[in-house]
């Protein structure tokens, strides 16, 4: 029973990072019908950022909040003005928007490779520190709570601000319908902008609380990120709640598959997951229809 | 016999004219060079080793080009069926290492991969776009952390086959490299033969628009697994390949990064052509396999160069070199033409004169109608049931709006049907609610005894059903004449194989849909645009290519959404009479229309619509004399006649 609870507790706490991941990708692809693929390595970018403020440079923890949603906001724009803004301008045809997120993924990653070089995964310090609480029998560390409150923090503070803000509606209309939504004064790039903005924050805030869980390796953007959209595809997309849900049944499905199948085929967890998923309820859990347009 | 004219006979069917030779050329220069690489480069076996990795990758190449640049499906993660075929393969020779030769490792590997494929393509498709992608970068990264622990499949290490006792390859050094290069050009042609058959025609529709590709019939989620499955074999067949010749397979031999490296050369070379991705990936894969140092920054280079590609080139360096070539006159248009009746006639002079002129000249509108009579179009679709076309109860609401209420409404055959009706009053949903695209809230719609309403619209297209769009759906790529040959592919019956094969009925059949095509254009006047491409044609001539389309498909009704709107006089002369000639040959139109006076010349029946219900139903006469539709749409007390 020990066994089982702390398997399930690691298994939410790890699903919160899907989960945040998740969540981004929605941000994005709800206002610019998008799928911003290079999401993971935003967020590994900012876990790298972490690693140096804290394990080299022996920043203050809120600093190092800081530095990270400024980084990774910045890489946001960036990526926004030279791969995503040329094809919210054009009619979207074909998934040429894919490539150009992937192949900005890629010059991420090789960057944060050449950076961060041969160095050995390192652990990060939590902003909680290294204790831990105890739940119905077994220790859960700080820095599992942190993900998880974090998650659902941002989670609350989305779905409000789609539901009670103008700004808001506005951009979940963008995507639905570019033109009425020109016709009713809404400037599409200006809200895909924001829309990186918004998933820069969440990205930027999601790498500060998972640093400590998933450590310096940067390698984990593309797992990930990948993680993050099987997060998705279960949950149903374009649902904000579905991203969570999707991501936590994710994360406590690969503990449970450790704990009671093999912990070295640990990855088979996910895709046997999504390809349930996919083949029994395509729209996922959460999901309103199928993303196919017609 | 005359010597000189079987000459010129012989050089105009190989389309040796002025510069065209250069067509020619290029590939053959290519071809010799791959073949005497090893002369040039070196022949050691390590480095014939290094040659015959690249160019089992590039079988992979051509095998993502036909799923991802004709079929738009993209199964990024290619390497991760390459790795399930290879692993087959491999596993194999190192278990019955003395009965195993190459062809059985390619079988097996093909038959993994398409194994693998299947896997990832059945569940991924239900929801299609760009999950089939995510899903299979998945498994690509799955498959070698899964294998790195499996004691089976040599975890880390791997399987190295020339470890293996007894297993002794029977072709190796020149030999072999010169079987590899055959089979990758023989995988080339493969994709050329399939591109140009009935296969190829429905990935390209189906890829342009899952509704035009649904509209003739098209199953979208056979014909995409049918992509997958084609591709994910030959990827298997080169993981087969791969480890015959590299004797080793490990976790590392393919990974996601080899993906996307396969990506940047395709879109670099140019998806959805021949020989681009071929020519991308030997860039690519040769700064990657042969400039080592450099490595580190690969991945900064490729990512830049990508991300270039696909904002500013998406065609890639091929489509520029075919525009550059059309230019200077090395493609010349070759098409048959039909020389039977009248139009033919003019059309066979057309056809002839057409490849002299180095540029096509742009597509006019119609100025002059063609002067035969139209040929009868009898319904071949469906032709067996006679039974007219019955709407009952029609419901159909998009949120709080009732866009048609209680509609009903009969299609007789040979008869046409005028539907008019301010914007919004629910025409085109209507027409949506028939053909399937959209299901019904309420109601029924049947063809004798058959219901429709719960088919789905492919089916529906099938039984007889054709239609056209409000906005032209065409592949605007494709040739006025490529695009209605897929209509007519659907009812001529042939198997897949046979026309990607060329065998006696596939050629049969590929050259019917051709005539056909043809033969229903030139009927329509326009054959002097079948050689040109959609994108360069005139909005009228668009609507003419679409309705040849509908009608190729020879159904038993025909439902047209304003097919005269922003059409020259000539070209709605032609449609009225397009109409009335399908009504003579036993179809039922229904016609949308805003052109009030065009349907109540042609129209046998009139259907008025006003805000989602039926308004009137009536001869053009009695519609003519109705007082309540005058005093809706008019706002006078009296009748249409009196007011007008």
């Amino acid at each position: 029973m020990t066994l089982f609870l702390t398997a399930l507790f690691a298994g939410l706490a790890v699903g919160s990072v899907y989960g945040l991941i998740a969540l981004s990708y929605t941000v994005v692809f709800n206002s610019t019908a998008i799928f911003n693929v290079a999401q993971g390595d935003l967020m590994m970018a900012g876990v790298l950022v972490a690693y140096f403020c804290l394990d080299r440079w022996h920043l203050a923890q809120i600093l190092t909040l800081l530095i990270i949603i400024a980084v990774v906001v910045s890489l946001s724009l960036v990526e926004e003005r030279v791969a995503v803004r040329p094809f919210v301008k054009r009619p979207v045809v074909g998934l040429g928007w894919f490539i150009a997120t992937l192949a900005f993924s890629l010059v991420i990653e090789t960057v944060a490779s050449i950076i961060y070089g041969q160095n050995p995964v390192v652990p990060i310090p939590s902003a909680l520190g290294g204790g831990s609480v105890h739940v119905a029998g077994v220790h859960v560390a700080n820095k599992f709570i942190l993900a998880f409150a974090t998650m659902i923090v941002i989670l609350v503070a989305l779905e409000v601000f789609y539901k009670r803000t103008w700004l808001g509606t506005a951009m979940r209309g963008v995507a639905e319908d570019r033109e009425v939504a020109a016709l009713r004064g809404i400037d599409a790039l200006r809200i895909s902008r924001l829309a990186f903005i918004i998933a820069g924050l969440v990205t930027g805030l999601a790498a500060f609380v998972v640093a400590p869980i998933v450590s310096a390796d940067v390698t984990v953007g593309l797992t990930y990120g990948l993680k993050g959209f099987i997060a998705l595809a279960v949950g149903g997309f374009g649902s904000l709640r579905g991203c969570v849900i999707g991501g936590l049944l994710l994360g406590v499905a690969e503990q449970m598959f450790d704990l009671y199948v093999s912990s070295n085929y640990e990855i088979l967890a996910a895709l046997i997951l999504v390809l349930l998923v996919l083949a029994v309820r395509p729209s996922g859990l959460f999901g309103r229809t199928a993303v196919r347009e017609v | 016999m005359n010597g000189s004219n079987a000459l010129n006979d012989l050089t105009d069917r190989l389309g040796l004219d002025s510069r065209a030779w250069l067509r020619w050329a290029v590939p053959v220069v290519l071809i010799v060079f791959l073949y005497i690489v090893p002369q040039l480069g070196g022949n050691g076996s390590f480095r014939m080793g290094e040659y015959e990795e690249v160019l089992s990758f590039l079988v992979i190449a051509v095998a993502l080009n036909i799923a991802m640049g004709y079929g738009g499906q993209y199964i990024l993660g290619i390497t991760a069926v390459f790795a399930v075929g290879a692993y087959g393969a491999i596993l194999a020779a190192k278990y019955h290492p003395h009965g195993i030769g190459l062809v059985a490792m390619c079988i097996i590997g093909g038959a993994g991969g398409a194994v693998g494929g299947l896997i990832i393509g059945l569940p991924a498709l239900r929801v299609g776009g760009f999950y089939l992608a995510l899903v299979s970068l998945f498994a690509a990264l799955a498959i070698p952390t899964v294998a790195q622990q499996w004691g089976f499949v040599g975890a880390d290490t791997g399987i190295p086959l020339y470890a293996v006792n007894g297993f002794a390859p029977e072709i190796s050094g020149e030999e072999l490299y010169f079987i590899v290069v055959s089979l990758v050009l023989l995988a080339t042609l493969f994709s050329w033969a399939l591109v140009h058959s009935r296969v190829g025609h429905r990935f390209v529709a189906l890829h342009t628009s899952q509704q035009l590709a649904t509209s003739i019939g098209i199953r979208s989620y056979r014909t995409q697994l049918s992509a997958i499955l084609i591709s994910s074999t030959m990827a298997g067949l080169a993981g087969g390949l791969y480890v015959y010749t590299q004797q080793f397979f490990a976790p590392g031999s393919s990974s996601v990064q080899f993906a996307v490296l396969l990506l940047a050369g395709m879109t670099i070379g140019g998806m959805g052509t021949i020989t681009g991705p071929l020519i991308g990936s030997v860039i690519i894969l040769g700064i990657n396999q042969f400039f080592t140092s450099f490595q580190q920054y690969n991945g900064i280079v490729f990512g830049v160069l990508l991300l270039g590609f696909a904002v500013f080139l998406p065609d890639g360096l091929m489509a520029r070199v075919t525009v550059l070539s059309a230019r200077l006159g090395i493609n010349a248009p070759r098409t048959r033409s039909l020389t039977s009746g009248p139009a033919g006639a003019a059309a066979g002079v057309a056809a002839v004169a057409a490849p002299s002129v180095p540029e096509p000249t742009p597509a006019t509108a119609m100025t002059e109608k063609p002067a035969a009579r139209l040929p009868a179009w009898p319904p071949i679709l469906g032709a067996s049931d006679s039974s007219p076309l019955v709407v009952k109860g029609a419901k159909r609401t998009f949120g709080g709006v009732t866009a048609v209420d209680d509609m009903d409404l009969t299609l007789t055959r040979g008869q046409i049907h005028g539907l008019i009706g301010s914007n919004g009053s629910g025409k085109t949903t209507l027409l949506n609610l028939i053909s399937r695209f959209y299901s019904l809230d309420a109601g029924q719609i049947r063809i004798g005894s058959t219901r429709l309403d719960n088919q789905p619209a492919h089916a529906v297209a099938r039984s007889g059903i054709a239609r056209t769009f409000q906005s032209p759906k065409l592949m605007l790529r494709e040739t006025a004449l490529e695009n209605v040959i897929p209509a007519v592919e659907l009812r001529v019956r042939c198997t897949g194989a046979e026309s990607i094969l060329r065998l006696p009925r596939g050629v049969r059949t590929n050259r019917q849909a051709h005539d056909e095509a043809l033969e229903i254009l030139e009927a329509l006047g326009l054959h002097h645009v079948i050689d040109q491409k959609a994108t360069a044609l005139p909005h009228g001539t668009r609507r003419l290519v679409e309705m040849a389309r509908a009608i190729a498909l020879r159904p038993s009704f025909v439902l047209l959404d304003e097919p005269a709107a922003g059409l020259s006089p000539v070209e709605l002369e032609m449609v009225a009479e397009v109409c009335q000639n399908l009504a003579r040959s036993g179809v039922g139109v229904l016609l949308i229309e805003h052109n009030v006076p065009m349907v109540l010349s042609i129209a046998d029946t009139v259907t008025c619509l006003h805000q989602g219900k039926r308004l009137f139903q009536g001869t053009p006469a009695e519609l003519r004399a109705d007082t309540n539709v005058a005093s809706v749409f008019l706002g006078v007390d009296e009748p249409l006649e009196a007011s007008s």
